[in-house]
């Protein structure tokens, strides 16, 4: 057994200790600076998906329950991370003799039992409340289809006469509501699970296939809310974005009656009128644009559900008058137009919103990108070359090989799809 | 350590693997070929591996081979359940996956009984010990591998005895079966003394019952109706007659209750004669259904009248590819009695135009709800 002298023992003593303590110190360090960044995070002003600023009487609902239940849960957090603290240092092993071992002490078991389970009763007597207050449907006043797919959320407003939808109204992208309004999502998948999410306006709710489910929304103002699916659907999950766009009653009542107007065929002669006929050779195989006729006066009538696994691609009808496109990911308008309509007053925001996609607000440089190569800008499942696991099916749009003529003429064209 | 006669089978068995696989690849990967290249690979196997046991046949260097033991085990039957699994293996190769499936099994099973059995008789040279080493190693898994056979036995001859019988024939029999089980229990609990050979009989007299009757009824096939059923495709499509009256087929024991409630899109009710329509989250009638484009959809239909009705979905006409003609295309729910239900699940891959009307309608009753596809 080898034998160390008290020297040579406090000597190797500091030979250790510092590494130690160096590593603790960095370890600190790094646990401090995390903390801070995560903490100051909570400070960033350009947070649209902000969990706690509520826009709508459902998001406020969630709201007013969370800013209850969180100071419970965090001083309850704190006192039980304190007490664990206290004990790991205070009863740490210096080498101490082991206490006596003492079994139940019926005082602080039942005072530990009873605490939480009050703190529960309240915390579950509100919540079940709000779940209950959140689940009501009987003063609905607006509904819309809500349907998800990989990768994007198509809206469909069935025909509601009192609110001047005499024919259904199909969008992507930008679900459009009037404030002030009980709106009622009927929420559904095309192929796999998806999750709806506008923090602003209410709570999360799961899409899925074969089921519907309800979801309230309403707004308070005029503005833009952004959201994202929270669900994980694949490859471009991250990119599954969704916008609520709410507008005055008044303003909702002219983008209602835009939204029904016929189809205006470009003039002939003109660019656009070049790009309707590449529209129709190159993309109405899966993009719907109604009242799109071919040369002998025949609708024509896309078949996604031939090409694309989900059965469905965007319907293009009135496209400039969204400011997104593909599953919203990529604005249609640019920064400085973009920035403009999301800054403006709330009695501006309508006239701002509703004037659409112009030819100088107009985001070219992303949607000829998307045009020219559209897997490049967003991951999807469109490589013509692996489509066996959905029978030669694409999940996303494929790489057309759009020539730059092409791209000409049908950004032409798709800037009359006001 | 392998003799040549093994050698050569080992070889045979190492081949036929190889050909069965490239075949599947490049010529067909189920048909007699890959069968008959697998069932060779089986028997080279088993082939090589008695020559490599009986060292070719040679008993001298066998014997030396093989630890001696005074002790002279009796007869086994498990290479008979292991040749029997090879047999059955086989035969499913040829037939039907689940017979496959089934010699797998009875193979897996006779050959670890056969080679622990073996194993166990090599242990001493006591017969007794040797049986408890047995015991030991393996004695946990004989009785529930047995009585999941046996119950599997007993579930299939007595379901082919309820296919058999009458409809209330079927519920006498069991009515009378569970009698004489209760009974029976009762009088062995009551009477200790009865237990023994009386419970050896009774289940011995129950079994050879149970054998007879089972196997005179899967002679005699299923009750008329059910091979009626099976032989006119009730709910095949071809029958799926949507009109006012009662189909012959289709509408033959409908089922009126429905359990999905979460996931229906609209309901389609039938009162007083008139069709109306409520949308989910909406409590007011609506004349016209929104359904979503190339996706299935649950619609409910609600008979409140008291005479029987069915919802009809008629989506449009089509060109009949053989005959040119344009017919009707649509599909319906089952005949739906008073205050009953039925789903009709709906999927639409085109839109609503002029040209393709669509529409929800009940034969018998007044209006229409009109469906529009975006």
């Amino acid at each position: 057994m080898s034998h160390i002298e008290p020297a040579q023992t406090k000597e190797k003593a500091m030979d250790t200790v510092t590494p130690v303590k160096s590593t603790r110190r960095r370890f600190a360090t790094t646990v401090t600076g995390l903390s801070a960044a995560v903490f100051l995070a909570g400070c960033a002003t350009n947070a649209p998906q902000d969990t706690f600023v509520p826009k709508g009487p459902n998001a406020k609902l969630i709201d007013d329950l969370q800013m209850i239940v969180f100071p419970i849960a965090g001083i309850v957090g704190v006192i039980v991370l304190a007490l664990a603290g206290y004990i790991f240092l205070k009863f740490r092993d210096k080498g101490q003799a082991i206490p006596s071992q003492a079994h139940g002490k019926p005082v602080v078991e039942i005072t530990l039992t009873v605490i939480p389970a009050l703190i529960l009763t309240v915390v579950g007597v509100f919540t079940f409340r709000g779940i209950f207050d959140l689940a009501k449907t009987e003063d609905t006043e607006l509904i819309i289809n809500v349907t998800g797919q990989q990768w994007w959320w198509e809206y469909d407003y069935p025909v509601q006469a009192d609110l001047g939808i005499n024919q259904p109204i199909i969008s992507s992208g930008q679900l459009v509501i009037p404030v002030g309004t009980k709106v009622l999502l009927r929420e559904t998948s095309r192929d796999v699970i998806h999750s709806y999410w506008i923090p602003a306006l209410n709570g999360k709710k799961d899409a899925v296939p074969g089921r519907i489910h309800l979801l309230r929304l309403e707004a308070d103002k005029p503005g833009i809310y952004a959201g994202q699916c929270t669900e994980f659907c694949g490859l471009s999950h991250a990119n599954m974005r969704m916008e609520a766009v709410a507008l005055s009653k008044e303003d909702f009542a002219k983008w209602v009656a835009n939204q029904q107007k016929p189809y205006t065929p470009p003039a002939a002669g003109t660019l656009a009128a070049e790009g309707e006929t590449t529209y129709i050779n190159q993309c109405s195989r899966c993009h719907q644009v109604n009242g799109l006729k071919d040369a002998n006066g025949k609708p024509i009538i896309s078949a996604p559900d031939e090409n694309v696994y989900s059965g469905a691609a965007p319907n293009l009808s009135h496209l400039m008058s969204r400011n997104t496109f593909a599953g919203a990911m990529f604005d249609l308008v640019n920064e400085e137009c973009r920035a403009d309509v999301w800054g403006a007053k709330s009695e501006e925001f309508g006239a701002k919103y509703l004037k659409g996609v112009t030819e100088d607000c107009l985001n070219e440089k992303d949607l000829r990108a998307w045009l020219r190569n559209a897997p490049a800008m967003k991951p999807m499942y469109a490589d013509p070359t692996k489509l066996e696991p959905t029978g030669g099916k694409y999940r996303g749009m494929p790489n057309l090989g759009l020539t730059e003529d092409d791209i000409d003429k049908l950004v032409a064209y798709l800037l009359t799809l006001k | 350590m392998f003799t040549p006669g093994s050698k050569y089978f080992l070889g045979l068995t190492g081949l036929s693997l190889v050909a069965a696989v490239l075949y599947m690849i490049f010529v067909n990967p189920s048909d007699m070929g890959a069968y008959a290249l697998f069932g060779l690979m089986i028997s080279g196997g088993l082939v090589a591996g008695f020559s490599f046991f009986t060292r070719d046949g040679d008993a001298d260097t066998a014997q030396d081979a093989v630890e001696a033991a005074s002790y002279a085990p009796g007869s086994s039957f498990w290479p008979l359940v292991f040749a029997l699994g090879i047999a059955v293996v086989l035969l499913g190769l040829v037939t039907h996956q689940i017979v496959f499936v089934l010699g797998i099994a009875v193979l897996v099973g006779g050959g670890v009984e056969w080679a622990v059995q073996n194993w166990a008789e090599r242990a001493s040279a006591d017969g007794g010990y040797n049986d408890l080493v047995r015991h030991r190693a393996i004695g946990a898994l004989d009785y529930p591998g047995l009585a999941t056979v046996a119950l599997g036995i007993i579930a299939y001859l007595f379901s082919r005895v309820m296919l058999t019988a009458s409809k209330s024939g079927a519920a006498v029999i069991f009515i009378i079966v569970a009698t004489i089980v209760l009974v029976i229990g009762f009088a062995f609990a009551l009477k200790p003394s009865l237990r023994g050979r009386a419970t050896a009989l009774t289940v011995t007299v129950g079994m050879l019952a149970l054998a007879v009757a089972g196997i005179a009824s899967a002679l005699s096939g299923e009750r008329a109706e059910l091979a009626e059923y099976a032989e006119a495709k009730h709910y095949d499509k071809s029958h799926r007659e949507c009109g006012e009256e009662e189909g012959k087929y289709y509408d033959h024991e409908a089922n009126n209750t429905v359990s999905l409630r979460s996931a229906v899109l609209a309901t389609v009710f039938v009162e007083d004669g008139k069709v109306r329509a409520q949308m989910i989250g909406l409590k007011k009638d609506v004349d016209t259904i929104t359904i979503p484009r190339s996706n299935s959809t649950n619609i409910l239909f609600r008979n409140l009248d008291e005479e029987d009705h069915r919802l009809v979905v008629n989506l449009g006409t089509e060109v009949v590819a053989e005959t040119g003609v344009k017919e009707k295309v649509g599909t319906c729910t089952q005949l739906t009695g008073q205050n009953q239900e039925q789903v009709l699940t709906v999927k639409i891959p085109k839109p609503s135009s002029d040209e393709q009307v669509y529409s929800f309608t009940v034969p018998g009753a007044e209006g229409e709800i009109k469906v529009v596809v975006p």
